[in-house]
């Protein structure tokens, strides 16, 4: 049974490489273009995983991200910050990192395979 | 039958002869016919003949013709050539003339020159001869009068001569008739003596006399003087006493004038003071020794909500209560104003007070406190503070810039990296080998772009003090041996000999991380990019002394002229020996080592001593780490 993603990004062009990609590698995928959709397809669906943007319309991703973990489910789920902001410049990034099973990468510096490969991992672990 | 056939043959026979009779007529005919075209044709053979022998006639003629044509035209042509000849030597002739010519007229020319300077010189000579003959006739002139004139003084000389004589001569005889007189003389005097000192004697007593007499007036007029003088200082006395009395007067004045003066520019000076510290734009409060207020501003009245009235003579503490961020209660201890005036300290500040007055939202305050010291006494403290509202909005304005710019540069940048990974890797069909060239172009200038936004933006957030720093416990050999490791590919490729040197000792420090790693990461990426191949670099971690490790990072590269040492932490500068070999770099690496390094407390410095001699890069870190930072506010965009 092929894992299920969800991935919550507002710029289409990324959101659609995303997809691309994971179904490429025989993931199954699920998308949001803003944190408002993206908290109610993760809290209908279950993921066993989330890609989240953080600046998007509607409900940022920070927003987001506190009501995913708010929830018994989105407590545990695993969730990649996949953003171009710096850690070094957030606040929010820096404190959201020490929780449990979150991820923070930035696009700009990470390769399309280099992603998948950090999710195969962290659904090996 | 026999008959019958012969005659049957015989008819045949002259049947057979008619025919050919008929045949032989017909062929004759025809014969006839073409004898007569034959003849025809002869004629016109004949005429024809006739046509080429004239126009061979013709051409012959023709030809002769042109024949003596041609003899002519040789001829001609001869006597052209000749003439040509006879032209050319004319011309030769003429030229050769024509140049002796030009020599004459330039041997006429330069003879000519030569004459005219010849007349000119003569000329001058000419002019100075007349001048010295005109000089001539002046001094003969002259010397005919001077002639003159001795010859008058030669006669006068000759005439004084004689008379000379004459009165010599009138002189002797006079001198003899002198001595006799003054025979006569001497015994006249002899008896005049006699009488004279009998007159002498009388005289004498009559001197005595008038002596006498002159004394008693010189008293008389030495009593009258010394009289006079008296009156005279008395006066003096009296007009000095009155010009004294006048400066005392003028200098009373004076004095009165400037305590005038001094007292209103004092008042001047109370009241500007007064004005200054009232209306300055910070809220100002004074308090004497034990914290009791004695002054506050209006700026304190309206930062405080309380007129002056309300708080003079008050304690402090008890009119101003602050709060932290959290609401809760700032002790006594913490007070600036009870730090100065129980410690002694300089100044003391806090800028993470809230304070909240009546009527109104609670705002941020910035305080500091001073001391004020009379003869080595603190008497009072000095607080200034203000509402930092606004800068704390400039501050969550520039946060937001630098994750703006991260958020905006960057998305299109994903993109493009994303789609031309994917392309490159083939995940939707392979492309051909030009293909994959192009779009790795594309890749490449794009990792590079991206490179140089993080760099941008890191240096921005630098700047503007928008940087988390979150110190942990790191083990620096490893983060050392992580980013080495990161780097290992561009080592290899340039056949770098790589050390890394960890000392035994070294335990965990407390530093950020992220920061650190950014430190190595940019020291170490320029050794490598910076050193030919087949090159060392070595880098070693050791402790520096009891507070802080030294990182060492050496190699054999093209090393840092020495006239740009004092510029290589300049944001965007580039040493001018790298610039070519390396066409990537963005020139902030080391300005965002050194901002990072002395924001931590360390120091960094390097070495090189020449150029392509390799450069050595030390940094300092305090073990006790880097100083925490969190920010205000994280965006929310």
């Amino acid at each position: 049974m092929p894992k299920k993603i969800l991935i919550i990004e507002d710029e289409r062009s990324l959101r659609e490489a995303l997809v691309d990609i994971l179904r490429l590698k025989n993931f199954q995928t699920l998308s949001a273009k803003n944190g408002k959709d993206g908290v109610r397809i993760a809290l209908r669906e279950h993921p066993e995983l989330i890609l989240l943007d953080l600046i998007m319309p509607k409900m940022d991703g920070m927003a987001a991200f506190k009501k995913i973990r708010e929830d018994i489910w989105g407590e545990k789920v695993p969730i990649i910050i996949l953003t171009n902001l710096n850690i070094t410049h957030e606040q929010f990034v820096a404190d959201a990192i020490t929780h449990k099973s979150t991820y923070y990468l930035i696009k700009s510096d990470w390769k399309l395979h280099d992603i998948v490969k950090k999710i195969e991992e962290i659904f090996a672990e | 039958m026999e008959t019958k056939t012969i005659i049957s043959a015989s008819d045949d026979i002259i049947l057979n002869l008619k025919v050919l009779a008929r045949e032989k007529e017909s062929v004759r005919r025809k014969l006839a016919v073409t004898a007569a075209k034959l003849a025809v044709t002869a004629k016109k053979l004949a005429t024809t003949a006739k046509e080429k022998e004239s126009v061979r006639r013709k051409l012959a003629v023709t030809a002769k013709e042109k024949e003596s044509v041609r003899r002519k035209l040789v001829v001609t042509a001869a006597k052209l050539a000749a003439t040509a000849e006879k032209l050319a030597a004319t011309a030769k002739e003429k030229e050769s003339v024509r140049r002796k010519l030009v020599v004459t007229a330039a041997k006429l020319a330069a003879t000519a020159e030569k004459l005219a300077a010849t007349a000119r010189e003569k000329e001058i000579v000419r002019r100075k001869l007349a001048v010295t003959a005109a000089k001539l006739a002046v001094t003969a002139e002259k010397l005919a009068a001077t002639a003159e004139k001795l010859a008058i003084t030669a006669a006068k000389l000759a005439v004084t001569a004689e008379e000379k004589e004459s009165v010599r001569r009138k002189l002797a005889v006079t001198a003899e008739e002198k001595e006799e007189v003054r025979q006569k003389l001497v015994v006249t005097a002899a008896k005049l003596a006699a009488t004279a000192e009998e007159k002498e004697v009388v005289r004498r007593k009559l001197v005595l006399t008038a002596a006498k007499l002159a004394v008693t007036a010189e008293e008389k007029e030495s009593v009258r003087r010394k009289l006079a003088v008296t009156a005279e200082e008395k006066e003096e006395v009296r007009r000095k006493l009155v010009i004294t009395a006048e400066k005392l007067k003028m200098s009373y004045e004076t004095l009165e004038n400037k305590v005038l003066e001094r007292t209103k520019s004092l008042e001047m000076a109370r009241a500007k003071e007064e004005s200054i510290l009232l209306s300055i734009g910070d809220g100002l409060l004074a308090t004497d020794e034990k914290g009791n207020i004695i002054f506050i501003n209006k700026t304190a009245e309206k930062l405080l909500g309380k007129k002056g009235n309300e708080v003079v003579g008050k304690k402090f503490f008890d009119v101003i209560p602050l709060e932290d961020e959290k609401g809760a209660f700032i002790s006594l201890e913490k007070h600036p104003v009870n730090i100065v005036l129980a410690t002694g300290a300089k100044t003391a500040a806090l800028s993470a007070a809230y304070y909240k007055a009546k009527d109104r939202v609670r705002f941020p305050m910035a305080i500091m406190a001073t001391p004020v010291v009379l003869n080595k006494k603190t008497i009072g403290a000095i607080k200034v503070f203000r509402d930092i509202t606004s800068e704390r909005e400039i501050d969550k304005a520039k946060t937001e810039f630098v994750s703006l710019a991260s958020h905006q540069l960057r998305t299109p940048l994903s993109t493009v990296n994303w789609y031309a990974e994917m392309l490159l890797a083939g995940d939707v069909g392979e492309l051909n080998k030009k293909q994959k060239k192009y779009l790795d172009e594309v890749y490449r200038s794009n990792q590079r772009m991206v490179e140089l936004v993080n760099a941008l933006l890191d240096v921005s957030s630098l700047e503007l003090g928008t940087f988390v720093i979150e110190p942990k416990s790191t083990d620096v050999c490893e983060l050392a041996r992580n980013v080495a490791q990161e780097q290992k590919p561009q080592i290899d490729a340039r056949k770098i000999k790589f050390r890394l040197v960890c000392e035994k000792h070294i335990l965990p420090m407390q530093a950020d991380p992220k920061l650190l790693r950014m430190v190595i990461q940019n020291i170490l990426s320029n050794s490598v990019k910076y050193t030919p191949e087949g090159g060392k670099i070595k880098l070693s971690i050791v402790l520096a002394n009891t507070e802080n490790i030294l990182l060492k990072i050496s190699d054999t590269g093209y090393g840092i002229p020495k006239k740009q040492h004092s510029q290589i932490f300049t944001k965007l500068f580039r040493a001018d020996n790298v610039r070519d070999k390396d066409t990537d770099g963005t020139g902030l690496g080391l300005y965002i080592v050194k901002s990072i390094v002395e924001k931590s407390g360390g120091k960094i410095w390097f070495e090189s001593p020449e150029e392509n001699r390799g450069t050595t890069f030390y940094v300092t870190l305090p073990i006790k780490g880097m100083p925490k930072k969190r920010l205000n506010s994280s965006s929310n965009i």
